[in-house]
């Protein structure tokens, strides 16, 4: 046995122990940090804090364990064992002893060391910290089950901030707690509040505590413009509830009516978002080749959560022209991502919906948000994937009429000089006979492009340059060129119309060009006269001088080009000329004016404009208490139409309770401006001039 | 006690000393003592005591009673001290000690007659004193304004809806903002002065009655003043418009559409050819006929044919608004030209500039509610631009009065006066493109504009815009008979004209037996640079009248002091060199003087 296993047999049993101590000391406080971590932040805050605290447990252990290394086990061997005389060391020493002695003494203590077994080196279990630590962690646990949460038993009420002066024998607000419960499906959790005054979720469940002082004998929430709620006794407590689905306001009334009046609080419902969809594909994809499966992403966002399943509808546009079917189809789609912000991206197969080619898809996600009992649904925009047809689309409008029939020959032409320009720079290179075949060529090139304009101006420019080698030479069919066909004749496509003009004839006047004017015409022919020479020097083997006609030629082509467009008839439908003299000549007896009356808008705010009037300062102003009720009705029908009508219906209360109190009517009145129509512009009338500005007016009148 | 009386005491005590410290080295001095230098030492300390005084406080000036010195608001205590005529107190003036308390200039100058020159100190004179100062040399050098609301004009009254504009006039503040804050504490139109420091804000009315808007200047987020701006807010009797066209189209319906909800009694006639007429029942377009109506808004072709009694009428008081239907013809555009409007350009159509959307919450602030019938249309940058256009030509010339223009600055609509009536040109082309855009407000401002102007005149209640303050005289004008403020005092007009002075801030109406007219009567301590550039304005023009006499006045006095300070230079020298001099100590004392003199 060597030295090394001879340790790790010894050192195991203890590290073991060391590490299983450790765990288990560690144990019960991860539990109890697990059970905080749910209690404050959920399920996932447990698992995580559970997490982090093993592996650290696991690492303290770890490190605990690395302690027993080789001085301890030779140590702790000598003090336990006095039959290994001190010399464990040489046992567990890696190199060979240096002396006989040492060897001796070696085997001698081997022979001795085998008495004892590993096991009563590990230390004892650490019993007295284990209970402790379990003690803590038990306490820890109950500590967090039992604490209190918000919204979980009795409330703890919060001293009232009404500051209602307190009168001998009247009941008095001195303690109070609104507790707010939202609607389950917007996971919100229960709350205190310490004020009367909240915003909730709409659909949200209220429950009021309140205490008073003296003990009231029928207190009530009175709700402005709404029945009272009777608060009930709970012990010392009142308590009532009530579902906030719209926004109110109210007031506590301890009294009966007996003491002063208190103020007004106010509750605000949050009505829920409608759900939100944003594409985030364009909105027009086109079909690439080869494609086979369409995915359109969407993200729907929500306040409180989208549903998991949506409808996707998918509308196919099948065939072209007016032979176009449509059908339409919803299919469910599921989305991913946490529940306020969902994304949506369906796998549509063109197989499964019969898409093919020239048809459009158009998909609309339709997703509902989590509300109970009345979920919103939403649809979101409109996206379109557009297989083209093959066939070119047809033109349309305009475009048909413009067409510009002359870049592909123009670019033609640069190419000859590109050409020419690469057989000059390579002509060091190469060998006479090639240098010549490349430049004729080129001039074959030359002689295609000037007959594809020869024939666009009517074939009138058909002869060939007079070669010099093909002197006397009577030009033939397959010499080399022929007359105005077509240089490629393009195969005609069964159903196509057939160019039988092109194709058999020899066409002079009819040509496109001769839609051209004159000066074109010139300069075309201009144009065409260069590419002869161009041709010839070619053909003769000289690009270089080539080279200036080529270029010639391409400046006229370009000015043709940037002079004129090609303006193709286009036939459309033909009126027959207007004919002046036939108009108003049919019989007009019973025309006569049929006007429609117009009603004028009615100004809906003639009780709010009233009061603006009273409440203000001007000559119709009522400093005393003025009649709100008129306004108070006005309110209540418009409160759809009004910014902000609760606080209105508020301000109008509170210059009632108090009609000296200047700081409530100038709030009335700001609130009021906001809440009044803007008339159509009404005529301000000049004042008439008086009898100096008459005698004015009058003189320049006449000098006129 | 005055430095006057201070100064005089200390000389009285002075002298008395230095004559007995005299006496006491002549008895001392015995023999060497010659008793007439001694006597001539304390001559000449008495004199020179005497010419001190008369030096610090110059006889010609405190003495007499040709001259006064008038402490106003905010005199300094230095200028109050200051030397020379005796000095008035008016109650405006702090409590700095001397001076004689007055209740005004009157009683000042009734109290010292024959006072010919003022002196003022102080912030200046204020209405109630300023009539008495006249045919006095008046000396006063204005102190430099604080940098605030250097003016406010409010708008004149507004029909109920109307869009107004206020004119601000800032000084001293480049940097800074003008904010318009309308009564429910949102900001509804901002704006930076330009180099003039003048501002114009815009604001919309609601229905009528009497409203204050509130002007905030601030500068880096702070308040620098802040003041209300009194709109008058009020109805009018329903006018009666009569709307011609050559042919139905967009632009007739709309603006009939239009002048019905602006509570317009509207008749529309538009001819289809061939003796068809649409519209409202015939009116024929004769004097009497035309008489009923307000105003006329009349196209280009509907022009040809009633030119002459649209003319005649528009002499006679009524308002003529002329609009083109599109390109015009030279006939009409040499018989507009004719009317004194200078048409220049190249004719044909030119596209409009529109002017930029307001930002949302701006919009919303103009806006009233919306109701079912009119919901609430805001425009934003995104929205589609109406293709609305306007003539190629640009109404100008010297008889034309601008009253409309685009973004681009070019002249949509201009008017003239034509007898007691007027008449308008406006060259947009179809503007009813830009109700159907959200932009309703910006078409109803211009129609309102058009049709505020040359309607025919109306007697109605109308509001001065001119500023008072509280405790300051105000003068009413324009007044026809006794008059009423508030039921309560009655103004007695000398040729048209009284005073008022109010006793509490905001609205007043006066009212006469025909007319009723409103007055915002502002808090006394608001508009303090205003008050203050209005006050030495009216100083200024006072001044400017009698400056003549006071430049005559003032180089006299102070010539008095300089001669008053050269004899007391020289009687301290000759005493100096007497004290210094040998002389009378041991040879004959009589030969001093002589060598002396």
């Amino acid at each position: 046995m060597s030295a090394e296993t001879l340790f790790a047999h010894w050192i195991a049993p203890a590290r073991r122990r060391r590490f299983a101590d450790t765990l288990a000391l560690a144990l019960p406080l991860v539990l109890a940090l697990a059970v905080l971590g749910w209690r404050w932040g959920g399920l996932i805050a447990a698992l995580l804090v559970a997490t982090v605290s093993l592996a650290v447990a696991l690492a303290v252990a770890r490190q605990r364990m690395a302690r027993f290394d080789r001085p301890w086990l030779i140590r702790s061997l000598d003090t336990t064992r006095p039959e290994l005389e001190d010399s464990s060391a040489l046992l567990f020493a890696d190199e060979a002893p240096a002396s006989p002695l040492q060897s001796l003494q070696r085997s001698r203590i081997a022979a001795r060391l085998d008495q004892g077994a590993p096991q009563d080196l590990a230390p004892a279990w650490s019993s007295r910290l284990l209970l402790l630590s379990s003690l803590l962690a038990v306490a820890l646990i109950a500590a967090a089950m039992l604490w209190p949460r918000a919204g979980e038993g009795p409330p703890t009420l919060a001293p009232s901030s009404e500051g209602m002066p307190a009168k001998p024998g009247v009941p008095r607000l001195v303690a109070q707690n609104l507790r707010i419960i939202p609607p389950a499906y917007t996971g919100l959790p229960v709350r205190d509040s310490g004020s009367l005054d909240a915003r909730v979720p709409q659909g949200s469940r209220l429950e009021w505590t309140l205490r008073f002082d003296p003990q009231a004998s029928a207190p009530k929430l009175l709700m402005l413009g709404n029945q009272p709620i009777a608060l009930r006794p709970d012990g010392a407590n009142w308590i009532a509830s009530r579902a906030a689905d719209a926004a109110f306001l109210y007031r506590v009334d301890p009294a009966a009516g007996r003491g002063p009046t208190p103020p007004l609080h106010r509750v605000d419902a949050i009505a829920d978002a409608s759900p939100q969809v944003k594409a985030l594909t364009d909105s027009l994809t086109m079909v690439k080749p080869g494609q086979r499966s369409w995915s359109p992403a969407f993200t729907a966002t929500d306040d409180y959560g989208v549903a998991a399943s949506a409808r996707l509808r998918v509308t196919l546009a099948i065939g072209e022209g007016e032979n176009v079917t449509f059908s339409e189809r919803e299919i469910p789609v599921s989305g991913s991502g946490p529940a306020r912000d969902r994304r949506f991206t369906p796998r549509l197969d063109f197989s499964t919906f019969g898409f093919a080619a020239g048809g459009d898809m158009v998909v609309q996600l339709i997703v509902r948000d989590n509300r109970a009992p009345n979920p919103q649904e939403v649809r979101g925009p409109s996206l379109i994937l557009r297989w083209l047809s093959p066939k070119a689309p047809e033109s349309s409008g305009l475009t048909g009429m413009v067409n510009t029939t002359l870049p592909a020959y123009f670019r033609s032409q640069r190419q000859i000089i590109i050409d020419i320009e690469k057989l000059l720079k390579e002509k060091r290179g190469l060998a006479p006979d090639r240098y010549l075949a490349r430049s004729a060529s080129i001039g074959g090139d030359q002689q295609i492009l000037r007959g594809r304009y020869s024939q666009f101006l009517g074939g009138e420019n058909e002869d060939a340059p007079d070669l010099p080698t093909a002197d006397g030479e009577a030009h033939s069919d397959g010499d080399g060129h022929d007359h105005g066909g077509p240089p490629v004749s393009t195969p005609n496509v069964f159903g196509e119309k057939e160019d039988v003009l092109a194709e058999f004839g020899h066409p002079h006047d009819e040509s496109p060009a001769s839609s051209l004017d004159p000066e074109t015409r010139v300069v075309l022919k201009q144009a065409v006269d260069e590419m002869w020479q161009s041709e010839r020097e070619l053909k003769t083997g000289h690009p270089d001088t080539a080279l200036p006609y080529a270029y010639k030629a391409l400046r006229f082509i370009k000015e043709v080009q940037q002079a004129t467009r090609i303006f193709l008839s286009r036939v459309g439908p033909e009126l027959p000329p207007i004919d002046a003299t036939r108009r108003m000549t049919g019989k007009r007896e019973g025309l006569a004016s049929r006007q429609l009356e117009i009603t004028p808008i009615e100004q809906q705010d003639g009780p709010a404009a009233a009061a603006w009037r009273a409440l203000g300062d001007g000559p119709d102003a009522i400093r005393g208490p003025i009649n709100l009720a008129p306004l108070d009705g006005w309110v209540r029908t418009n409160a759809t139409r009004l910014p902000d009508a609760l606080a209105l219906s508020g301000a109008i209360d509170a210059v009632r309770q108090d009609p000296g109190c200047t700081a409530c009517r100038a709030k009335l009145r700001a609130l009021l401006w906001g809440a009044m129509e803007r008339p159509s512009g009404h005529l301000a009338r000049r004042r008439p001039a008086d009898a100096a500005g008459a005698r004015y007016l009058d003189r320049i009148g006449a000098a006129q | 006690m005055t430095p006057q009386i201070v100064v005089a005491l200390i000389l009285v005590l002075a002298v008395p000393i230095g004559g007995i410290r005299l006496l006491l080295w002549h008895r001392a001095a015995g023999a060497l003592a010659s008793p007439v230098r001694t006597s001539l030492l304390l001559l000449l300390q008495v004199m020179a005591a005497g010419l001190l005084y008369m030096a610090l406080f110059p006889p010609g000036t405190s003495g007499s009673t040709s001259s006064l010195r008038i402490a106003t608001a905010n005199t300094s205590r230095l200028a109050a001290t200051a030397g020379g005529s005796p000095l008035v107190l008016l109650p405006e003036a702090p409590a700095s000690g001397g001076g004689e308390a007055v209740p005004d200039l009157a009683t000042a100058l009734r109290r010292h007659p024959g006072v010919t020159s003022l002196t003022i100190v102080g912030d200046g004179l204020g209405p109630r004193d300023i009539d008495a100062a006249h045919g006095l040399a008046v000396h006063f050098d204005p102190p430099p304004l604080h940098p605030g609301i250097l003016y406010l004009a409010p708008p004149p009254a507004v029909a109920p809806g109307a869009r107004f504009t206020v004119g601000v006039t800032l000084t001293g503040l480049p940097n800074a903002t003008a904010e318009l804050v309308d009564p429910a504490g949102r900001v509804t139109d901002s704006g930076t002065p330009d180099k003039n420091g003048h501002v114009l804000l815009a604001g919309t009315a609601r229905a009528a009655g009497a409203t204050s808007f509130t002007l905030r200047v601030r500068r880096d987020k702070r308040v620098i003043e802040q003041a209300d701006v009194p709109v008058w807010v009020a109805d009018n009797a329903r006018p009666k418009l009569l709307i011609l066209a050559g042919a139905p189209g967009a632009e007739v319906k709309y603006l009939r559409r239009w002048a019905i909800d602006a509570g317009y009694d509207v008749t529309t006639q538009m001819s289809a050819g061939g003796g068809i007429a649409l519209g409202d029942a015939p009116v024929a377009l004769d004097a009497a006929s035309l008489r009923r109506f307000d105003a006329a808004i009349v196209d280009d072709r509907s022009w040809a044919g009633a030119r002459g009694a649209l003319l005649a009428a528009a002499r006679g008081g009524m308002g003529l608004v002329l609009r083109p239907g599109g390109p015009i013809d030279g006939t009409t555009r040499s018989q507009w030209l004719a009317l004194g409007f200078g048409l220049s350009g190249p004719g044909g159509v030119a596209p409009l500039v529109l002017p930029k959307v307001d930002a949302e919450p701006v919009a919303r602030t103009r806006q009233g509610i919306g109701s079912e019938e009119a919901p609430v249309d805001i425009a934003t940058t995104e929205d589609y631009l109406p293709d609305i256009s306007r003539l190629g030509l640009t109404p100008g010339g010297n008889d034309a009065v601008p009253l409309l223009r685009d973004a681009g600055g070019a002249t949509l609509g201009a008017w003239r006066a034509l007898g007691a009536g007027r008449v308008a040109l406006f060259t947009g082309i179809d503007s009813y493109g830009l109700t159907l855009t959200g932009r309703r407000d910006l078409y109803g401002d211009w129609w309102s504009a058009l049709l505020d102007t040359v309607a025919r005149p109306a007697p109605g209640s109308r509001v001065l815009t001119d500023t008072g303050w509280v405790g300051e005289r105000m003068a009413l004008c324009a007044l026809t008979g006794e008059a009423q403020v508030d039921g309560r005092v009655r103004v007695l007009p000398i040729n048209g004209y009284g005073g008022y002075w109010p006793t509490q801030a905001g609205w007043h109406m006066l009212r006469s037996k025909d007319a009723a007219s409103a007055f915002y009567v502002q808090p006394a301590d608001a508009l303090p640079t205003m008050r203050a550039a209005h006050n030495s304005k009216a100083m200024a023009l006072l001044s400017a009248a009698e400056a003549k006499q006071a430049s005559a006045a003032l180089p006299g006095q102070s010539g008095a002091t300089w001669l008053w300070w050269l004899g007391w230079l020289a009687v301290s020298a000759l005493l100096w060199w007497l004290e210094r001099a040998r002389l009378g100590r041991r040879t004959a004392p009589a030969e001093t003087p002589q060598s002396a003199m």
